[in-house]
């Protein structure tokens, strides 16, 4: 067959392609271990002289890391939890309970992954720091930080996802109504129903979704940058680790925040190695990354 | 299974019914299932209500406003003048930023598609096609921070990219310091971080191209550009033009990577829309000037996707 007549040049063409995405990677995890005066020095050299934990210290003590540990967990968390609740609820209203106003409502929510997250960041900072009642403001919202000074912020706005919605309709309409209808004539509760047939049914797209709202979550950064501007106290891993950039010793420093990055980006990557499959389904379905 | 009665088994198990008590149930499940639904649709409605209506209420009243960020009353109604501002004489708005925005997600999607497109159609002639593919998304699930960093270290002097031009013998290139070749590198780098994603869909659409019009290419003697050509070219359009439109439209709203490794420097070589909205807002204190920017934007990203679904479409294929 004439697509297989060069298999030599493909493997060429993809193992180079590989290299060349994992390089990076590479030198970051070979640049967290080199120590004072061996990096950013000519000539370059990708090895480090001793694989030592000293960047890795010195990261530690630089920053607060189980701090930003825990902010990370709590906000990712708290968005992975609810996307996961919200959709699945929403999913299954829009798919299988017959009500007036339902196709209205799948168009709202469809219409909703039109708008750019950018659009948001300015509102939603304002709604936030504007937030009645919390944070020292009053009923009308005037006076303190409002709700910008809680670890609740880092996660507000990505509390319910369209996609996640659509997502969830899309599989759970091909649950036969038929098993609804039999768990409902049994005496089975809408409820009931949605927790005892519908989610068990929808397990590896929940998996899927779930997965795809912690990377992202996890990985959030510029909205995290803004609410730890105003609050440091809830500075997520990744603002931490890119102001590591002013530590003290600018000879240590690039090394350093490497060990900080190695550091982020290992329990994404090893969930994503874990449950890839769930992942890259997700990607495919979702077509937006 | 769980415990589940079929229609049939609970017919008999709770005996025929009357009629008319039937219909009155079934008005009963309909309204049980309106209180349902609306209960069950309450805090994403909610939701979208006070993070989707509301703020594009206000973001709207924010562009035909002057407001530095202070208290709500101070908001001073202008008209359009926050919009006329930016494409004012002198304004850095139109050009370089908007020009740098569009360079930046063009050449983006130039870089991924001729990658991707390259790669996939390799990989499918290949074994272990999952670990490639694993390697190819590692980028996609690494967070920014670590993508602009370790791509800007590597970009320095004592780098790796520095370090292989020398080895090969050639001078050293100021990659982020330089106004001429900033923007290039920051685009290789968001290219770099993307590429996987358009790899997967486009294998996907090489898999769903069937085996038996190769088979008939090769028995009329065509030779792989021809076939590249005619057949998988023509049949992959759908999914190229997925890839287009995805990344495109992420091109042109992303910034982050840009904060990350330039703050849109040196000087405003890479400073693109989002990040002269954010700039405008959180450090000017020009809230007005950045909702405008921001409804802008979100009308190229909408001509432009619009643009490229007719450019398809007239292509013939229906994606």
């Amino acid at each position: 067959m004439s697509r297989r007549r060069f298999p030599w040049l493909s493997y060429l063409v993809v193992v180079t392609g590989a290299v060349l995405t994992v390089v990076p990677f590479l030198d970051m995890v070979m640049t967290s271990f080199k120590g004072p005066g061996e990096s950013g020095t000519l000539p370059y050299r990708f090895l480090p002289e001793a694989f030592d934990l000293a960047n890795y210290r010195a990261a530690m003590d630089q920053l607060d890391l189980p701090v930003l540990f825990r902010n990370s967990v709590v906000a990712t968390a708290l968005i992975t939890g609810s996307v996961l609740l919200t959709s699945s609820l929403a999913g299954y209203a829009l798919a299988k309970l017959r009500f007036p106003g339902r196709d209205l409502i799948f168009r709202l929510v469809l219409s909703t992954m039109m708008f750019p997250p950018f659009l948001f960041f300015v509102p939603h900072f304002l709604i936030l720091v504007h937030w009645p009642l919390a944070g020292g403001n009053d009923l009308f919202g005037r006076g303190g930080a409002g709700l910008t000074v809680s670890i609740c912020a880092l996660a507000i706005p990505f509390l319910v996802n369209g996609f996640g919605i659509f997502l969830m309709r899309q599989f759970m309409v091909s649950i036969p109504d038929e098993v609804l209808e039999a768990a409902r004539i049994d005496g089975a509760g809408e409820f009931a129903v949605w927790w005892r047939i519908v989610l068990p049914q929808t397990k590896p797209v929940l998996v899927t979704l779930g997965l795809l709202t912690f990377v992202d979550a996890w990985n959030e950064y510029i909205w995290a940058l803004l609410v730890s501007t105003a609050d440091p106290d809830v500075m997520t891993l990744p603002v931490g680790i890119q102001l590591l950039q002013d530590y003290v010793d600018p000879t240590r420093t690039m090394p350093i925040v490497m060990a900080g990055l190695v550091l982020s980006v290992l329990p994404v990557l090893v969930l994503f190695l874990l449950l890839q499959k769930y992942y890259i389904r997700g990607v495919m379905l979702s077509g937006l990354r | 299974m769980v415990n589940v009665l079929t229609p049939e088994r609970a017919e008999r198990a709770h005996g025929p019914r009357p009629a008319r008590p039937v219909v009155a149930a079934r008005d009963r499940t309909r309204r049980r299932q309106t209180v349902v639904a609306y209960l069950f649709l309450a805090p994403t409605l909610l939701f979208f209500a006070v993070f989707l209506v509301l703020p594009l209420g206000f973001a709207l009243l924010l562009s035909l406003s002057h407001w530095s960020g202070f208290a709500l009353g101070d908001i001073r109604p202008v008209g359009l003048d926050n919009f006329t501002g930016l494409f004012a004489d002198g304004s850095t708005f139109l050009a370089p930023v908007l020009t740098n925005t569009l360079l930046f997600a063009l050449g983006t999607v130039a870089l991924a598609l001729a990658g991707s497109l390259t790669v996939a159609t390799c990989i499918d002639n290949l074994r272990f096609q999952g670990l490639w593919r694993t390697l190819y998304f590692l980028p996609i699930v690494t967070t920014v921070v670590a993508v602009g960093n370790v791509w800007k270290y590597m970009y320095e002097p004592g780098g790796l990219v520095n370090g292989a031009l020398n080895a090969l013998g050639l001078d050293s290139v100021a990659f982020l310091q330089d106004p001429d070749t900033a923007l290039p590198s920051v685009v290789v780098v968001q290219a770099w971080a993307s590429v996987g994603t358009a790899i997967l869909v486009l294998t996907a659409g090489l898999k769903s191209i069937p085996e038996s019009y190769y088979e008939a290419a090769a028995l009329d003697g065509a030779g792989p550009v021809t076939v590249f050509r005619r057949i998988t070219l023509p049949l992959l359009r759908p999914s190229l033009l997925l890839v287009c439109v995805t990344q495109i439209v992420t091109g042109l709203q992303s910034f982050a990577l840009i904060v990350v490794m330039t703050r849109g420097g040196p000087g405003d070589a890479t400073d693109v829309a989002a990040l002269e909205m954010y700039r405008q807002a959180f450090s000017y204190g020009d809230w007005g000037t950045a909702s405008a920017a921001a409804f802008v934007l979100f009308a190229v990203v909408l001509a432009v996707t619009l643009l490229q679904l007719w450019i398809f479409r007239r292509g013939g294929e229906d994606a």
